[in-house]
């Protein structure tokens, strides 16, 4: 490499993610960048487990096959602290999860500064960061054998990731495992602010527990559809404010498969089970009325809705829900990274898209949790009380924002 | 030769010319249909193509996840006299075989769009507002006529649920078994090219078409990137001379590419490796597409963003030479286990 060709990689030079075993170790996989210097593009370094760190590798390379860029440049280097048991398989998706987080690949796309950066001035503060981390870089050219380096509990506060899946196709990025059984062995070991994700298999009829995410495939991780699956699945997130310091950015899903026979009631063919009777009520009329404006929504689909955290109270999920309803139907853009949206109507089948409550400390969380390539969608009625320097903010962390009074094109 | 004998009352009609069928290529010149402009190579095989300037309408789908909203593309082919040769007729030589349909050129141009969509070089986020259009369709514009020389007059985007129904895709999908086959060997060791799955069976014409293109085409890229308009700066020099080092020094490996079946003289290489080689050779291909994408970008906007899209040129070189390194190497020991380490101790 040309040392003229400077560039401040924003990336952080080594990721972590934990895994509780079936045993009931905690696992910590240690991913950590270096130049390639024509090295194998993965590495990984189990000690005294050959088989396990051969199985690293190839799953690490199939899994590698679901996204469209590819650098030659790095090589990822990963390491396991403990060695798990030969038949245990759930550490699959903390591999993969480390070594999209290492090289920043979205959902993890500047995840090293979601945790510091306060509201207003992102940007300069942004900047200072990759100064750093940089400087840390350089100070350390050669990271630390990843195998040495101990799984120490980090400072409280920090978000760290757990995960929990694995998968006979990741070349075509599918999930599974046993979520609640993971989630049982994990919930000793979660702190209120870690993020665990889990391999769904399908079984989990009750809604999902709070502080799991649940992923059928590695682009449920964006809101993606499952581009191979028969089911199509899209997320979009929305601000849930609950006072202050547990505010989060929840998700809703809306699963589509497509209706046998015409001619059935709308509202009969959604259902979102776990759900209150007024709550599901209000969900079905906002989704038949919002396919109504679409013109080919009515009658096509039997729907099921889940939401990652079924209790709350409000309006302002719905545009998120109806934004995911149009992704899952195939008939919006998609975003590059999550969508996250805030508003409601009293009009949808109009397309209209009216104000809700909560602006400040939902501005504020949007632009905390905002990673690269995401999409903000916010009422119209905000565009004029948006803090100054927000939207530039927004757009130093990658993600973009559009304030709407209507849903669709313009 | 005969070029100039030439008269208009000769000429022949070819079905489809001006509406489903592009460009054609012509053992004779003479024979070249009324209406059309006639573009040939000159060099050891004479190439001589007829096309028809359009103008052409394609709907293509921005996204293969939303399959029932497209954009409604119509473009003509249109002559710039400011350069001596057009990028539609490099195009021509270098990619169109027997002929050039306007079905080809809208799968192409689709998977250019969703590359780079993907790639987060075009922006068409949901609910795009006016000003988003705008850029995006500038980026559009501009991406087309630098990868495929066309000329976009026109885009709208359009409802395709008419011609294709989502839900009757998720039905087949529900009724076909899982097919995609796990990618080739993936396991060993450089083997593990991405993006493209290993054909089955050694197919030499597409290791040539892609070192046809890396030869006819980096010449040409490598002069579009010398004439971008820079700021003063010494950074700005220096990393873009580098580029362009590079880039010349990636032309010269393309020229002196060694054949794909031979190890040494005499020496037939396995077929394994052929298969490897010409992995990596379409690879390097996906790469110059990228270099033409990264092209249209630093010429939309050259001023401020240079050393930003500096970091995006470097992985695109790294990821051709590395590529075109492969492809150079005879034999890359596929057997050998990442069991037995033998990498330098740092």
């Amino acid at each position: 490499m040309t040392p003229t060709m400077l560039t401040a990689h924003a990336l952080p030079a080594s990721a972590e993610c934990r895994c509780v075993l079936a045993d009931g170790r905690v696992l910590t996989v240690t991913a950590s960048r270096r130049p390639r210097a024509n090295r194998a593009d993965v590495k990984c370094v189990v000690t005294g487990a050959p088989a396990i760190s051969e199985r690293m590798q190839e799953v690490v390379r199939l899994a590698r096959h679901t996204e469209s860029r590819f650098d030659s440049r790095d090589q990822v280097v990963l390491g396991m602290d403990i060695v798990p048991a030969a038949e245990e398989r759930g550490w699959e998706l903390a591999a993969v999860l480390a070594d999209r987080k290492v090289r920043g690949l979205p959902p993890f796309a500047l995840a090293a500064a979601t945790s510091t950066a306060s509201s207003a001035g992102a940007a300069e503060h942004r900047a200072t960061e990759i100064a750093a981390a940089t400087a840390v870089s350089k100070a350390r050219p050669r990271a630390t054998s990843p195998a040495s380096v101990a799984p120490d509990s980090p400072a409280p506060g920090v978000p760290r990731l757990y995960a929990y899946g694995w998968s006979d196709a990741w070349h075509l990025g599918r999930v599974t495992g046993q979520p609640a059984q993971a989630a049982v062995r994990a919930a000793r070991h979660l702190a209120p602010e870690d993020q665990f994700i889990a391999g769904d298999d399908g079984s989990a009829d009750q809604a999902p527990q709070a502080g799991v995410t649940l992923i059928s495939h590695l682009g449920a991780l964006s809101g993606h559809a499952d581009p191979s699956a028969a089911v199509s699945s899209a997320r979009a997130w929305f601000p849930l404010h609950s006072g202050g310091i547990n505010d989060t950015l929840s998700w809703v899903e809306v699963s589509v498969y497509p209706l046998e026979g015409p001619g059935v009631d709308e509202e009969s063919t959604i259902a979102a089970p776990g759900l209150d009777l007024t709550v599901l009520n209000t969900l079905r009329q906002t989704l038949s009325a919002a396919r109504h404006f679409d013109g080919k929504g009515l009658g096509r689909w039997r729907t099921v809705v889940r939401f990652a955290q079924p209790r709350f109270q409000g309006e302002s999920y719905q545009l998120a829900l109806v934004m995911a309803d149009r992704l899952a139907r195939g008939r919006e853009f998609v975003p590059r990274g999550r969508l996250i949206a805030s508003g409601c109507s009293s009009a949808w089948h109009a397309g209209r898209v009216d104000t809700v409550e909560g602006r400040e400390p939902k501005l504020e969380l949007i632009l905390k949790q905002a990673a690269g390539g995401d999409r903000v969608l916010l009422p119209q009625a905000w565009q004029a009380a948006l803090p100054e320097q927000y939207q530039k903010a927004l757009k130093a962390r990658g993600a973009s924002l559009a304030c709407i009074s209507q849903i669709g094109m313009i | 030769m005969g070029f100039f004998k030439r008269s208009r009352n000769q000429s022949v009609e070819v079905k489809g010319l001006g509406s489903s069928l592009i460009a054609r290529r012509l053992d004779d010149v003479r024979a070249a249909p009324t209406g059309s402009a006639v573009v040939w190579q000159k060099g050891e095989q004479e190439l001589v193509y007829c096309f028809h300037p359009g103008p052409y309408q394609v709907d293509v789908t921005p996204f293969a996840a939303a399959p029932e909203i497209g954009l409604r593309l119509r473009f003509v082919i249109e002559a710039n006299p400011r350069v001596s040769q057009q990028r539609f007729d490099l195009y021509l030589f270098s990619e169109a075989a027997e002929e050039l349909g306007l079905a080809d050129l809208g799968a192409a141009a689709q998977g250019a769009l969703q590359h780079e969509l993907a790639q987060g070089g075009l922006e068409l986020p949901p609910c795009t507002s006016l000003e988003e259009w705008h850029a995006f369709r500038a980026g559009l514009n501009q991406l087309l006529y630098t990868r495929f020389g066309v000329t976009v007059d026109d885009c709208v985007p359009v409802d395709l649920g008419d011609s294709i129904d989502y839900a009757a895709v998720l039905r087949v999908r529900a009724t076909a078994p899982v097919s995609a086959p796990a990618p080739a060997c993936p396991s060993a060791g450089e083997g593990a090219v991405r993006s493209v799955p290993a054909p089955a069976a050694v197919d030499r014409a597409a290791d040539a078409r892609a070192l046809r293109r890396l030869f006819l085409e980096l010449p040409a890229l490598t002069g579009g990137i010398r004439l971008l308009i820079l700021p003063k700066g010494r950074d700005t020099f220096q990393s873009h001379q580098a580029i362009l080092q590079r880039l010349s020094l990636l032309a010269l490996s393309v020229g002196s590419m060694p054949s794909l079946e031979w190890h040494t003289p005499d020496q037939p290489l396995e077929s394994a490796q052929q298969l490897r080689r010409i992995a990596h050779s379409q690879a390097a291909a996906v790469a110059l597409d990228e270099a033409w994408a990264l092209l249209a970008q630093l010429q939309m906007q050259s001023l401020a963003p240079w050393l930003e899209r500096a970091d995006e040129a470097d992985r695109i070189l790294a990821n051709l030479e590395y590529h075109l390194s492969q492809r150079r190497i005879a034999y890359v020991d596929q057997d050998e286990q990442p069991l037995e380490r033998r990498e330098p101790k740092l």
